[in-house]
């Protein structure tokens, strides 16, 4: 039973979907696209900061993406099998990839599944790609919204402002009541606060409050006091700045939230930078607020002093396990926007070209990777990691279970986490790790055993 | 520094108490914290301070430990890890084949990345091309080790697993001199290792052996005098428990089966309670091959002319017995006697398997897996280590072929309720037959499974694909 225009179409949810597919049938959307037997693939680079992995069979017609659409099939897959059909040309002979095989490993096989919520109204791929009618622009509804989001705006930052010197008091408060009954009772306490900030408005720094009892709880019971000065310290930083500058797009990011992929891509004053970009590894977190967030660490091969990247996703943890978007190790051109701010880190790729075997070395880091943390400490103080990369090395393990990266010329850099008996045998040529201000959790290291990838 | 250093630690101190900690204030922070909310300014100058200041250094002085060795033969192609990890992560519980995968990958001549897979101390079982990487887990490495030949007095310098595999190379080449080291050594290894040096002297084993064995009667270790009475028992000595075997031989008879070719048959017979049951399969245990033929009054062979005949569990114990006590020519005797009629279950000959040379292994597999049953147990158990060199034509014509074929159809097309159960089945005889396959075996195989109807991409033919790529590395 192979693929056609009414195939898509009957399996569609509704109209909309197919619109929404439209919008996603331009080639550059779609860096890879490939075919083995009647598998299709491809990746798409939606709103997300990571590019959605999407898959069909095209005898079967079942589908699968990574997008957090809770529509079966979604958007990317109906856009996939809609550009396969049009012209199945550009989709290339290659080898399944690794994430094409789990997926077919964990699939049931047997009928197509119906069209999730399907509706009884007419569903069309002619009419999707139909342009709308253009509606001229009203100026005096425009000036309307336009008010009405400025005093929005202006409310906002009032209410985020008494928010911020609530939480000023409450870390006080802590403080003075002592350290050992806050640790005791963190959950309950950064939940009751957070929610005041929540009702605020003040989203970014409720979520980075409601996070802070399970980083402190991952640290070692010696280290959890340090911890928590740490965090308090940097939260107490952070609301200062903000009330110094709330309109300084880095910090209304981390207090209120941040702007979309499309504001960034839209914003002349986001930087950009065009190179060969290498996928060091993913970190995915599962929060107290129900969402999963996805980091995927890039480093720039090139020459230059922005180094690191991170592409940041969030989706519902009720959309189940995602697999990576990217391959660790993996190398690729790319156009990277990023978001605004004084020391730039996070991103999303503006334009990407398919990756390749590129041969290049690491590029060379400082003796002391530890060196230049205190001037990235004056300009953002209250980030919680900071990516570093380090030169040639060893791990030694200090008994009973703490390991220190030490470097040829004997720096010496605490670890966190649990590494492979691996990492203990190599010699690190480079490494490349995530450094919270008292250990440096590695992502992945260049060794003599060839490229070391370190799970968090 | 050592004031700042002093102030810090006050005001930790405070914190950790619950006070105030502004009366620990540095002079030159005093203003800063002046305002409302002190604290929390002093939290961000402490936590501050504490980050760019102060490197925590270690209790003592770091050295690495050594470098993990390389191996002698080659890594495992890199396209081909990506596969391998897959089939990895998957194996897990009674179905798990991660042994045999490893023993495959050795049986082409590669060797995994330490990545992938490296062996935990405990793994004894890994094929001797990774004892470089146990002696390193085990932190046994030593330096000078590969420098030197082992000798009694060298004993000390080598790590164990190395010198387990020297020694093991060196009863073959020099029997006598392998022994002098283990009779010299074995009282200063604990228990566990006296086991496996004992385990060595069973290539070869011959009558030099004999009277170290019986200095083993009084060792500390039930396990090790068990071992050494069992070879004992295969040279014919040891302690002739006469009143045991003259117990065990009043539980079966020799008769006599051929018409004109008349051969003595080993008949055990039945008896009627669970008690006599169990006495004589203790019986078995306790009693050596060459007690039970003298009290049979005939020789060890002699009761191997024909395939025994006796309940099931019986046949079991008395290869058993064969296995553990029984000379290498017994041995051999009833491995070929069961393998001639086809009436014998093959699940008897999996006791015998430990005692097979790897040309045995290599032989017998074929003739095995044409009388196996689906779950291949008895086929990987007789192959061993000697993995992946079956033609596809010995499977064809085997019964697990027709069920291969049946199974892909019930994946396919069968009941629902089936499905996952059969699924799950069809992965594991994959896997099984995969380990089993030649390279081009493989290859034909999974493109007649795929021509069956299951997708080219299912996982469960990984191991399949895996062995059709992995060529067999030839070493100069």
């Amino acid at each position: 039973m192979g693929l056609t225009r009414s195939a898509i179409e009957a399996m569609a949810p509704d109209q909309s979907a197919l619109k929404a597919a439209a919008e996603l049938l331009k080639p550059a959307k779609w860096p890879v696209r490939a075919r083995s037997g009647g598998l299709i693939w491809g990746e798409c680079q939606g709103s997300g900061a990571n590019p959605y992995r999407v898959i069909a069979d095209t005898d079967e017609h079942g589908s699968k993406c990574t997008c957090p659409s809770r529509k079966f099939p979604c958007k990317h897959a109906i856009a996939l099998m809609w550009l396969f059909v049009d012209d199945s040309a550009t989709f290339g002979d290659a080898e399944i990839p690794v994430w094409v095989s789990d997926w077919m490993g964990r699939r049931r096989k047997g009928a197509p599944p119906p069209a999730s919520g399907a509706s009884s109204e007419a569903k069309s791929l002619g009419d999707a790609r139909a342009a709308r009618p253009e509606t001229p622009p009203d100026p005096k509804a425009e000036a309307r919204k336009q008010a009405a989001a400025d005093k929005r705006a202006q409310d906002t930052r009032r209410s985020v402002r008494g928010a911020t010197e609530d939480l000023d008091g409450w870390i006080s408060d802590q403080l003075r009541t002592g350290l050992s009954g806050y640790l005791n009772e963190a959950n309950k306490r950064c939940r009751r606060i957070a929610a005041r900030l929540v009702d605020a408005k003040a989203g970014a720094l409720a979520s980075r409050i409601d996070e802070m009892p399970s980083r402190l709880l991952a640290l070692p019971g010696e280290e959890r006091i340090d911890g928590a000065i740490a965090e308090f310290g940097k939260l107490a930083l952070l609301t200062r700045a903000w009330r110094a500058a709330p309109d300084d797009p880095e910090l209304r990011r981390e207090v209120i939230g941040a702007e979309t992929r499309e504001d960034v891509l839209a914003n002349p004053d986001a930087p950009r930078l065009a190179s060969l970009w290498e996928v060091l590894g993913e970190r995915v977190l599962t929060r107290r607020d129900g969402l999963i967030s996805q980091a995927t660490w890039l480093m720039n091969l090139a020459m230059g002093p922005q180094r690191f990247a991170v592409l940041l996703d969030f989706f519902p943890a009720s959309t189940g396990r995602r697999s990576g978007a990217f391959v660790p190790g993996e190398r690729f051109p790319a156009e990277l926007a990023f978001y605004p701010a004084s020391l730039p880190l996070r991103a999303v790729i503006a334009r990407r070209d398919e990756s390749i075997d590129a041969p290049d070395a690491w590029p060379l880091a400082a003796a002391d990777p530890l060196g230049d943390v205190a001037e990235q400490a004056l300009t953002v103080p209250w980030r919680i990691e900071t990516p570093l990369l380090l030169p040639a090395g060893r791990i030694c393990a200090e008994p009973p279970g703490r390991t220190w990266w030490r470097s040829n010329d004997g720096i010496l850099v605490p670890l966190r986490g649990t590494l492979p008996d691996l990492a203990l045998g190599a010699s690190l040529v480079h490494a490349a790790g995530l450094w919270d201000g008292a250990r440096l959790a590695l992502i992945a290291a260049c060794t003599n055993w060839g490229r070391l990838g370190f799970d968090a | 520094m050592h004031e700042l250093e002093s102030a810090l630690a006050r005001i930790r101190s405070a914190w950790m108490a619950g006070r105030s900690a502004l009366e620990h204030c540095p002079a030159q922070w005093r203003e800063a914290v002046a305002a409302q909310h002190g604290e929390a300014a002093l939290a961000a100058l402490t936590g501050h301070a504490t980050s760019v200041l102060f490197r925590t250094a270690p209790s003592r002085q770091l050295e690495p430990r050594p470098l993990l060795p390389e191996l002698a033969l080659p890594i495992i192609p890199e396209t081909l890890r990506p596969r391998l990890r897959r089939i990895l992560a998957a194996q897990k519980g009674a179905t798990s084949i991660e042994r045999q995968l490893i023993d495959l990958v050795a049986a082409r001549r590669y060797c995994l990345h330490p990545a992938d897979w490296m062996p935990s101390p405990r793994d004894d079982w890994a094929p001797d091309l990774y004892a470089p990487w146990l002696d390193w887990v085990r932190t046994e490495t030593r330096a000078d080790a590969e420098h030197s030949a082992l000798t009694v007095e060298s004993y000390e310098n080598w790590p164990w697993a190395a010198r387990r595999l020297a020694l093991a190379h060196l009863r073959i080449a020099d029997p006598a001199a392998a022994l002098a080291i283990i009779a010299a050594k074995a009282a200063t290894e604990p228990a566990e290792r006296r086991v496996r040096l004992l385990e060595i002297l069973e290539a070869g084993l011959s009558e030099m052996d004999a009277a170290f064995l019986e200095s083993l009667a009084k060792d500390r270790s039930e396990h090790v005098q068990t071992i050494a009475r069992a070879y004992l028992a295969r040279l014919g000595r040891g302690a002739d428990p006469g009143d045991l075997a003259a117990e065990l031989a009043g539980m079966v008879e020799l008769g006599k089966v051929g018409l004109i070719n008349r051969r003595t048959r080993l008949v055990i017979k039945a008896l009627k309670t669970s008690a006599q049951k169990a006495r004589r399969d203790e019986l078995f245990r306790i009693v050596s091959l060459a007690a039970l033929a003298r009290a049979l009054g005939a020789a060890e062979t002699r009761l191997m002319e024909a395939p025994p005949e006796g309940p099931p569990e019986a046949i079991e114990a008395f290869a058993q017995m064969v296995a553990t006590t029984g000379s290498d020519a017994a041995r051999k005797a009833l491995q070929d006697r069961l393998l001639e009629d086809a009436s014998c279950q093959m699940s008897h000959l999996r006791v015998l398997a430990p005692r097979l040379s790897a040309e045995e292994r290599r032989s017998l597999t074929a003739p095995v897996l044409a009388r196996d049953s689906d779950d291949l147990d008895t086929t990987l158990c007789i192959a061993g280590r000697e993995l992946g060199a079956l033609p596809l034509s010995v499977l064809l014509a085997a019964p697990i072929y027709k069920s291969l074929k049946q199974l892909v159809e019930n994946v396919l097309g069968g009941p629902d309720a089936r499905r996952t159960h059969d699924n799950t089945l069809l992965g594991a005889t994959l896997n099984r037959i995969a380990l089993l396959l030649d390279a081009p075996g493989a290859a034909d195989l999974a493109a007649r499974v795929v021509s069956w109807g299951l997708a080219a991409a299912d996982p469960k033919l990984d191991l399949l694909h895996l062995n059709a790529a992995l060529k067999t590395e030839t070493i100069p």
